[in-house]
């Protein structure tokens, strides 16, 4: 589904993302950690063509996502603040997301009552969206991304600024639309939650992946050996 | 307790210093710097010089008067404009209070310091170096000094009291901007009144300023009124100072400009772009700082300069659109704080260029209606400026939009227009420079063949011809925004 091939990105000489090659095949949940710094952020940027690569390509089912505006239509993302329009309402804002979609006020509607429980702010407040508190705005990301009800799904650490109940319905929401086919590519600094929901981690670090491995029993403990270490 | 409130003030002066001198803007542009320091001290010595010759302009003007009482009676138009010009631009002196608040300094210091810092408004100094001059040549070499004395604490009153007076009206009006529209029909029918000598405003002015001054013990008044101007500022400051009144209560239409949903995807961003300007401070002020500037008209065009092409074809270039280049020129620096939003939903690149064409047009055939009534003073500027309404559409529009995507610098919504050069480069004068600079070079060929009065026909002509290619240019725009999306999209992300 997605294609990297000898990506590298160079902030003034220093190396901040070099992947020789790495496929996402369809369906997969993957979880990106590393610390600060290890180039979660770049990777998913790079993905997205927010930022230009300085090396090699990134393809999303077969086009280059840098030639073609076609990943648009089957991606929903939300890596940070900046994703947002500050002077909308909640909903002006998801029903503009929507609306690129082709879906019409009542579906966003519906979709919010469906997704109530994860955004309490009340959608018809009346609250400007730089006005929300950080965890809100979050939320907020989080559901503009699923609107578009996308094929592949990227999110830069979802869980942060959550509190305990979001985090855990957006944990099973997560693993919901997993299995009803949706690829998920996630970053966090959680690794309890990353183990338990996905089904590959990709470990970093400065820039490069030091372990691919599928999810089992062991992988927590290892995770946790190479963090304290 | 006494010596703590001091080190509080001295603490916060020394990092409102730290604060300016490290924003991000003082530390780029030096030449900018350069050149606005110039343009502020040319501005100051213009004052000066004028506030010097003030003696000599008014015995010119009218004869037969005694120069005090008539300059004194013409103050009351200087205060009524200063306040006008206050409202509209000068800027409180805020210190983001939120770090303070839980630390040991008195919270009355914190909301003295923001007030006495306003003292040393760029408005005061101004009125301060027009006065003096005045003051000195005129008033202490013919007047006693207690005279002088009271003449000039009233002044010095008068200019504490609108510098205050403006503090209160804007943290009470800023809700309603319309406001200043109503401030200008009260000024303006007051002059009318004194113009046409129904009731002679300035008269009273004058009377009662000059009562306070040869009845010293009346100055009482004047310190007294800028006192409680103070206290008013203060008191509305400390209602204000809470956290959680930051927050609006007001409701807000959720859904506004329903119309432009036919349109589509472009209609949509149409609606943010709408929405944009009228929900935050910064570009909603450059959109009534436009109205305001309609009015240079009635400098420009005066029956001597109605048959002068230059002016003529000068004013259309610049007044019918100042509502696009204003806008215009910072067409994705506004959206500099959602831009990632913009690349990575489901926009169209090419709609995307478009919406910004559109509301490219829109903004100019605003600019022309509203300037329309000009051409009841003469049909040529309706015909002018319609020449130049299309060259604005087919060519202007997309200049600018092709300049703007070298302008990749974060621009904060929330700030104040007046004297804010955020996300000014020198890209932005250089715009100028084709939009203007073609049509005038178009004039000067075709007045040296002696033919001024076919530039706008050239004009409209080749506006025409941008407006046939139009599709075409669309795709150059297209392209060179793919090219420089990186670059603007990083230069956005930098705080």
């Amino acid at each position: 589904m997605i294609e990297i091939v000898n990506l590298e990105k160079v902030y003034k000489k220093k190396i901040a993302l070099s992947i020789t090659e790495l496929i996402i095949r369809e369906n997969e949940f993957i979880g990106l950690v590393g610390n600060n710094g290890a180039g979660k952020t770049t990777l998913l940027s790079l993905i997205l063509d927010l930022i230009e690569p300085t090396k090699g390509y990134v393809k999303s089912k077969e086009t280059l996502v840098s030639e073609s505006d076609d990943w648009k239509n089957y991606t929903g993302s939300y890596l940070n603040e900046g994703f947002l329009i500050p002077f909308l309402t909640p909903f002006e804002f998801l029903a503009f997301i929507g609306n690129l979609h082709g879906k019409k006020n009542e579906e966003v509607k519906s979709f919010l009552n469906e997704n109530s429980l994860f955004f309490t702010e009340e959608f018809s407040s009346t609250k400007y969206i730089r006005e929300l508190s950080a965890g809100n705005k979050n939320k907020l990301g989080i559901l503009a991304s699923f609107i578009s009800e996308p094929e592949i799904l990227l999110l830069d650490e979802p869980f942060s600024n959550l509190d305990p109940s979001s985090q855990s319905w957006l944990k099973s929401k997560l693993k919901k639309l997993n299995e009803e086919g949706v690829t998920i590519l996630i970053s966090s600094h959680d690794l309890k939650h990353v183990t338990e929901i996905c089904n590959r981690i990709l470990l970093l670090e400065k820039g490069i992946i030091i372990k691919d491995n599928n999810t089992n029993t062991e992988t927590l403990v290892e995770l946790e050996r190479y963090f304290n270490k | 307790m006494r010596i703590k409130l001091n080190i509080g003030m001295i603490n916060l002066l020394i990092h409102h210093w730290k604060e300016k001198q490290r924003s991000f803007f003082w530390k780029k542009s030096i030449i900018l710097n350069i050149v606005f320091g110039i343009v502020g001290f040319y501005i100051l010595l213009n004052v000066f010089v004028i506030g010097f010759f003030s003696d000599q302009i008014i015995l010119k003007l009218y004869k037969n008067k005694d120069l005090l009482e008539t300059y004194t009676g013409l103050l009351f138009y200087y205060f009524s404009l200063d306040l006008i010009i206050r409202f509209l631009y000068q800027k409180l002196p805020t210190i983001s209070i939120q770090p303070y608040l839980t630390l040991p300094i008195k919270k009355s210091t914190l909301l003295h310091y923001p007030l006495l810092k306003s003292g040393l408004s760029f408005f005061n100094i101004v009125a301060i170096l027009f006065f003096i001059p005045f003051f000195i040549k005129v008033v202490c070499t013919t007047q006693p000094f207690l005279f002088c004395f009271t003449w000039f604490t009233t002044l010095l009153s008068l200019i504490i009291i609108n510098n205050f007076l403006n503090f209160s009206f804007k943290k009470y009006f800023s809700k309603y901007p319309l406001l200043i529209l109503f401030l200008l029909t009260i000024v303006g029918v007051l002059i009318f009144l004194d113009k046409t000598k129904n009731v002679s405003c300035t008269a009273y002015f004058s009377n009662t300023i000059l009562i306070i001054a040869n009845t010293p013990f009346l100055v009482i008044i004047p310190i007294v009124l800028s006192f409680l101007t103070y206290y008013m500022a203060y008191f509305l400051l400390k209602k204000n100072s809470y956290i959680e009144d930051t927050y609006r209560n007001n409701r807000i239409k959720t859904d506004s400009f329903l119309f432009l949903k036919q349109f589509g995807e472009i209609g949509d961003l149409l609606r943010i772009e709408i929405k944009m300007i009228l929900r935050n401070k910064r570009p909603k002020s450059m959109f009534y700082m436009s109205i305001l500037l309609l009015f240079y008209g009635f400098i420009f065009y005066q029956n001597k300069t109605l048959d002068n092409y230059m002016i003529l074809i000068f004013t259309g270039l610049f007044l019918p659109s100042l509502f696009a280049i204003n806008h215009g020129q910072f067409f994705f620096s506004w959206e500099s704080s959602f831009f990632d939003s913009y690349l990575t939903n489901k926009i169209a690149i090419s709609n995307y260029i478009k919406s910004k064409y559109l509301f490219y047009l829109i903004l100019s055939i605003l600019g022309y209606v509203l300037t329309l009534p000009y051409a009841i003073i003469s049909y040529k500027i309706g015909i002018i400026n319609g020449a130049i309404l299309l060259f604005n559409i087919g060519i202007s529009s997309i200049i600018i939009i092709f300049f703007c995507t070298y302008n990749a610098e974060r621009i904060n919504l929330g700030k104040i227009q007046f004297m804010n050069y955020e996300g000014t480069g020198l890209g932005q004068f250089l715009l100028l420079v084709p939009i203007i600079g073609i049509p005038m070079l178009i004039y000067y060929i075709f007045k040296i063949f002696n033919i001024p009065q076919y530039t706008y026909y050239a004009l409209g002509g080749i506006g025409i011809i941008g407006i046939a290619f139009n599709k075409y240019l669309l795709q150059i725009l297209i392209k060179q925004f793919k090219k420089r999306k990186y670059k603007m999209a990083l230069g956005f992300r930098q705080k």
